[in-house]
């Protein structure tokens, strides 16, 4: 790598680093949250989650737009920050499948924390990483 | 013989992509700048230094004094002094002429968290002389109080009496928490003695309350304010640079310039106009003010907050459903009393108030303070 590539890349690694730095203070899951889940590292699905906190319950949506999925319930246990959502979807035969998915937020402080764990959708069975966006 | 090692250090780092790396990072570091007391320094050590003074800034919101530092192996090492906020060293008749390059003096104080030379300084004492310098003055604390200014049609006036200057500084507290609650023990910017206390500071939801706990036990190191976001809602009153009213009466609004972050400033109408639909505003640090008076109170409602900031340096959190109350109430030329309801339902069990009072500061103005001005000590 030449010496000029190196500076550009220093100098947008210190903007990225700058710009993440801005962040939501609110409710830690209330947001969008942009990954994919997956049975295998090779087959991955993308995700964007979209929840809310509305002072009483975390409303939200998985894949907002024509496939959208309400989330039927989210569960937030404060105490170790670990979140179970549950939502029903159709497959592409139309049949229901439910979606329950469990995970862990980690990086707390930071705008774009994680949120990552197990993701079950029917019968398969996978992970899930997400970050905030 | 040591000044030409570290130029050719120097020299050898700027042309490897080691030195280009070691330069992002220091680049990057700068934009935690004024981060709270606790995360900063660690109350709970201390150090006394003796050296000599090799540089002076005399910066908002905190001065340094940098001094060179021998230790038993006369191995020097340049160590950063900071002395407090400049404005109040002012009022206590302190300059920056007070020291000069090239004195020597003794330091005690409290060293910083990390690696970093740098130190609070409890005292500093001119070893030539034995003067002990930048302390407060006791005279500053019995100024007397004159009544409240008045406008001609009897309204107090929240800014300096005709033909005079000055500005609100110092607030009795940096903290905010709810008035109920007694003396709970807590650092001067917020951190508890005791984090089983966290349920006394206010009536948090339970995530609310968890997550101030894992902000507190972070040493409030994740203070948005110390990456230099503006220090929104009632912490505005808090900041050592303190505010000024603008009474616009005749366009029916108060304007706020606030010292404590990047020339900020804050407008509450007092033309009658509604407060609107909190939903609907684009939320901000300051959020959306109107004002009222109610007797000798100024009474401002706002809504409209973003939720990039904390309420105070303990680390209060907040959602956009917060909806303030503001009750300024000036009893005396030198005394603002400030009083605060929180009302946020997605954060906390019920409406709570807290407030505190603020100091006028007569004769002087709030000065230019731009957050990266201290950014460069930050090591």
């Amino acid at each position: 790598m030449n010496k000029r590539l190196l500076l550009v890349c220093c100098l947008t690694g210190c903007f990225i680093i700058v710009a993440s730095a801005l962040g939501q203070e609110g409710h830690p899951l209330t947001g969008t949250w942009s990954g994919d889940w997956g049975p295998t590292a090779a087959q991955r699905n993308h995700v964007t989650l979209v929840m809310n906190w509305d002072g009483k319950v975390v409303k939200g949506t998985i894949n907002p737009g024509p496939e959208a999925i309400q989330i039927a319930s989210v569960v937030l246990d404060v105490t170790n920050w670990t979140v179970r959502i549950e939502a029903d979807a159709k497959d592409q035969s139309g049949k229901p499948v439910h979606i329950s998915a469990e995970g862990k937020i980690d990086d707390l402080s930071s705008a774009h924390r994680k949120l990552s764990g197990t993701w079950m959708q029917g019968t398969t069975k996978g992970d899930f990483r997400l970050v905030r966006d | 013989m040591t000044l030409d090692s570290s130029e050719i250090s120097v020299n050898k780092m700027k042309y490897s992509p080691f030195g280009l790396a070691i330069a992002f990072f220091l680049t990057a570091i700068p934009v935690f700048p004024q981060r709270p007391f606790s995360a900063a320094y660690d109350s709970s050590r201390q150090v006394k230094l003796q050296g000599t003074v090799t540089r002076i800034d005399w910066v908002t919101p905190n001065a340094f004094v940098f001094i060179d530092v021998r230790d038993a192996t006369s191995t020097i090492t340049n160590w950063v002094i900071d002395i407090g906020n400049p404005l109040d060293l002012e009022r206590d008749g302190w300059k920056r002429s007070t020291l000069h390059i090239g004195d020597s003096v003794t330091v005690e104080g409290v060293p910083a968290r990390s690696e970093a030379r740098q130190a609070f300084a409890k005292s500093v004492t001119a070893m030539r002389t034995g003067r002990r310098l930048f302390a407060p003055s006791a005279k500053r604390a019995a100024t007397p109080a004159a009544p409240a200014p008045r406008w001609p049609d009897g309204q107090i006036r929240l800014g300096a009496p005709v033909g005079k200057t000055g500005y609100w500084g110092t607030a009795s507290s940096k903290v905010l928490v709810e008035n109920t609650a007694g003396k709970i023990p807590m650092t001067d910017d917020g951190l508890l003695l005791n984090i089983t206390d966290a349920d006394k500071v206010a009536p948090f939801l339970p995530w609310a309350k968890s997550l101030y706990e894992h902000r507190q036990r972070r040493s409030l190191r994740d203070d948005p304010y110390s990456r230099c976001v503006p220090p929104g809602g009632p912490r505005q009153f808090q900041m050592p640079n303190g505010f000024q009213f603008v009474e616009q009466k005749e366009l029916g609004r108060i304007l706020l310039f606030l010292g404590g972050g990047n020339r900020n400033w804050r407008v509450i109408y007092t033309d009658g106009r509604p407060l609107g639909n909190a939903a609907e505003a684009v939320p901000s640090y300051y959020g959306f003010s109107v004002g009222r008076w109610e007797k000798d109170t100024l009474v401002v409602e706002s809504v409209g907050y973003n939720e990039k900031f904390w309420l105070t340096s303990g680390g209060l959190p907040h959602t956009e459903a917060l909806h303030l109350t503001e009750r300024f109430t000036r009893t005396d030329l030198n005394t603002l009393k400030y009083e605060v309801t929180i009302d946020d339902p997605r954060t906390y069990t019920r409406p709570w108030t807290g407030g505190w009072t603020i100091q006028w500061v007569p004769d002087q103005d709030i000065q230019e303070y731009f957050c990266e001005d201290n950014s460069d000590f930050v090591r």
